[in-house]
C-alpha cells in the first residue's frame, strides 16, 4: 500500500510514456516493415511475388500481347506490410524489391507518389478513386492474363500447323 | 425471495474490449443462471483458407485471427505445414521461434493482468502494469518489424535473423521489465484491497477444471498441471529453462498470480536464449505441395491451441482447422457464474482472459 503511493509519487513528477502524436513525430523503430519499393530494371518477371502476396496487393499487367510485357503496379492501401513478396523475390538480395524502413504516408487528401512504387498509384490523383481503379485493374490484369495464355496456345498450334505442313 | 431480473453483460461493455455477450438471470444480486452469445466477430477465416489463398499464404492469414497472440496461431500453422512437407528446421530457428512465443506470452499475460486490476477498481495499477508492457512491445517490434501483426514464423523458418545489437537491446529491455515486474508482484501479491476483490472470487476447484477440461493458466491456478509445452513436443523449451507452473487456489487472485510466475520463467527463458543463440541459418528450403493430415498442439498464452490440417497435393489446403483455448474455457465459464455475485461478474470474467476474435474467427 505505502509502496504504491511512493510509486504514485513518482508517476506525478516522471516523464510521461505517451508521446503527443499526431504534434510530434512518432518515428520508426529501427527494422521497421515498411513501404515495398520496387526496380524494373532488375526485375524478371516471374510473378513469384504476386503470387504470394496475401491481400493481392501486387498484380501484374500485360500490357503487350505480343512481346508479353508486363507492367508492375503496387497498392500500398492494400498491403499488409508482411514482407513475403520481399522474401519470395528472388532478385531481392540485388534490390529489386525491398522493404523500407519508413512507413507510407496515410491517405489523406493526396496519394502517395513515387517511381518505386509501380504504375497504378501513380496514375491515381484522387484519393477517392483508388479503390475503385484498383478494382478495374485486377479485372484487366486477370483478363490480360488470359488473353495473353489465348494468344500464346494461337501462336503454339499455329506454329504446330506449319510444321505438320510443312513436312508434308 | 427477489424477482428475477436479467442483466446483460455485452456484447459492449466498458470493462471488457471483446464482443461477447452474457445474459445474467440474477436473484438478489446473485448469478442463477447464464446464457453466453459467442459469435460476434466470425470472420469466415476457417473457410478463406481452403478457397482463396494458398498454402504458403496461410502463416500471414492465420496470424490474422488474433491481435495478440497472432505469432502461436503462425506458429502453429507453420508447424503442421512443415510436418506435412517433411521439413526439418535447424536449432537456430527453433531458438528464434522460441524466442518471439515467450516474448508473445510475457506481453499477452501483462495485458490480461492489468485487465483484471481496471475492473476491481485499481486503475492507475491498469495503466503502471501497461507501461512496464510497453519494453516487451519495443523487443517484438524491433526483433519482427512491427508492433501487433508480426509475421515472423513463415514456412521453413523466421523471417528475418537476429543481431547482435538487437540482442543487446533485447536483453537490456528484459531485465528492466523484470525489475519492474518484480514491482508488480509484490502490489498484486500483497495489496490488501485487491486480495479482497480477487481473493475466494470465481473458485473453480482441481475437480471442476479436471471435469470441464479447462485450459491453460486458468486450469494451472486449479493446480491442474497441463501445459501443451510439456507435453507436446513442438519446441525444445526444456532446454532453455521452462518449467511448469501452477497455483492451487483456483480463484481470480490465482489465476493472475500463475500468470506473473509464467510472465517470470518466460522472462528468463528469453534471456537464456538470447545468452546463446545457436549458429545457422534462420530459413531453410522449401519444396513440394502438402499431402496427408496433421494436427498441432501448441501452447497460446491463453491454454492449448489446437490446428488441424489436412492437404490434397495442390496449393490450397482441404481443411484448416482451428480450436482456441477460449473456446475450450467457456464452459468452466459458465458453470462458474451460477451462484456468484452480479458484482463479480467483472473479475470473473476478465480473469479468463477471453479472446473473442480467436473463439469466433
Ligand atoms: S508486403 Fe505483403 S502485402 Fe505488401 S505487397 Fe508484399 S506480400 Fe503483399
Ligand atoms: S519476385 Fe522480384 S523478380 Fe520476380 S516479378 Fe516480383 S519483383 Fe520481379
Amino acid at each position: 500500500m505505502i509502496q504504491m503511493f511512493i510509486e504514485s509519487l513518482k508517476n506525478l513528477v516522471s516523464k510521461p510514456e505517451t508521446v503527443k502524436y499526431p504534434f510530434a513525430p512518432s518515428p520508426e523503430p529501427k527494422g521497421y516493415r515498411g513501404t515495398i519499393l520496387y526496380n524494373e530494371e532488375l526485375c524478371i518477371f516471374c510473378d513469384k511475388c504476386e503470387n504470394i502476396c496475401p491481400p493481392g496487393a501486387i498484380k501484374f499487367e500485360v500490357v503487350d500481347i505480343e512481346s508479353g510485357k508486363k507492367q508492375y503496379n503496387y497498392n500500398p492501401y492494400l498491403c499488409i506490410y508482411c514482407g513475403a513478396c520481399v522474401d519470395a523475390c528472388p532478385k531481392a538480395d540485388e534490390g529489386c524489391l525491398t522493404q523500407a524502413e519508413v512507413r507510407t504516408p496515410v491517405m489523406g487528401e493526396s496519394v502517395v507518389k513515387n517511381p518505386k512504387l509501380g504504375y497504378f498509384i501513380n496514375g491515381v490523383e484522387n484519393p477517392k478513386d483508388v479503390e475503385k481503379k484498383w478494382r478495374e485493374l485486377e479485372i484487366r490484369a486477370a483478363k490480360s492474363r488470359e488473353d495473353l495464355a489465348a494468344y500464346k496456345k494461337a501462336k503454339r498450334a499455329a506454329a504446330k500447323a506449319a510444321k505438320a505442313k510443312a513436312s508434308k | 425471495m427477489g424477482n428475477k431480473i436479467i442483466v446483460p453483460f455485452g456484447s459492449q461493455h466498458v470493462a471488457l474490449p471483446e464482443p461477447v455477450s452474457f445474459l445474467f438471470e440474477t436473484q438478489n444480486e446473485v448469478i442463477t443462471d447464464v446464457t453466453v452469445n459467442i459469435g460476434y466477430v466470425h470472420r469466415g477465416i476457417e473457410k478463406a483458407a481452403i478457397t482463396k489463398f494458398e498454402y504458403t499464404q496461410l502463416p500471414y492469414l492465420v496470424a490474422r485471427v488474433c491481435g495478440l497472440c497472432s505469432i502461436t496461431h503462425a506458429g502453429a500453422y507453420t508447424h503442421g505445414i512443415e510436418k506435412l512437407l517433411g521439413i526439418e528446421t535447424n536449432k537456430k530457428i527453433d531458438y528464434l521461434r522460441m524466442l518471439v512465443v515467450e516474448l508473445d506470452r510475457i506481453h499477452s499475460h501483462m495485458l490480461a493482468n492489468g485487465h483484471v486490476a481496471e475492473v476491481v477498481g485499481y486503475e492507475n495499477l491498469f495503466m503502471q502494469t501497461f507501461r512496464y508492457r510497453e519494453d516487451v512491445m519495443d523487443i517484438l517490434e524491433r526483433i519482427t518489424g512491427n508492433r501487433v501483426q508480426y509475421d515472423y514464423q513463415i514456412i521453413g523458418g523466421v523471417a528475418r535473423d537476429i543481431d547482435s545489437e538487437t540482442v543487446k537491446f533485447a536483453k537490456e529491455k528484459l531485465l528492466t521489465l523484470k525489475a519492474n515486474t518484480e514491482k508488480l508482484i509484490e502490489f498484486f501479491e500483497n495489496d490488501y484491497t485487491f486480495g479482497l476483490k480477487t481473493k475466494g472470487v470465481g473458485t473453480i476447484s482441481k475437480e471442476m477444471a479436471e471435469k470441464f477440461n479447462a485450459a491453460g493458466p486458468i486450469a494451472r491456478a486449479s493446480g491442474l498441471a497441463t501445459d501443451a509445452r510439456a507435453e507436446y513436443d513442438y519446441l525444445p523449451f526444456e532446454e532453455v529453462g521452462y518449467k511448469l507452473q501452477t497455483r492451487s487456489e483456483g480463484d481470480v487472485w490465482a489465476r493472475n498470480m500463475v500468470r506473473f510466475d509464467e510472465i517470470m520463467n518466460s522472462i528468463e527463458m528469453c534471456l537464456n536464449i538470447l545468452e546463446g543463440i545457436p549458429e545457422g541459418e534462420h530459413k531453410v528450403k522449401v519444396k513440394g505441395r502438402p499431402d496427408g493430415e496433421t494436427f498441432v498442439r501448441v501452447e497460446a498464452p491463453r491454454g492449448e491451441c489446437f490446428y488441424y490440417l489436412k492437404g490434397n497435393k495442390t496449393k490450397v489446403l482441404d481443411r484448416v482447422r482451428i480450436r482456441v483455448p477460449t473456446y475450450a474455457n467457456i464452459p468452466v465459464l459458465k458453470e462458474l457464474f451460477v451462484g456468484e455475485k452480479y458484482s463479480d461478474a467483472q473479475a470473473i470474467v476478465l480473469s479468463f482472459d477471453p479472446c473473442m476474435s480467436c473463439t469466433a474467427r
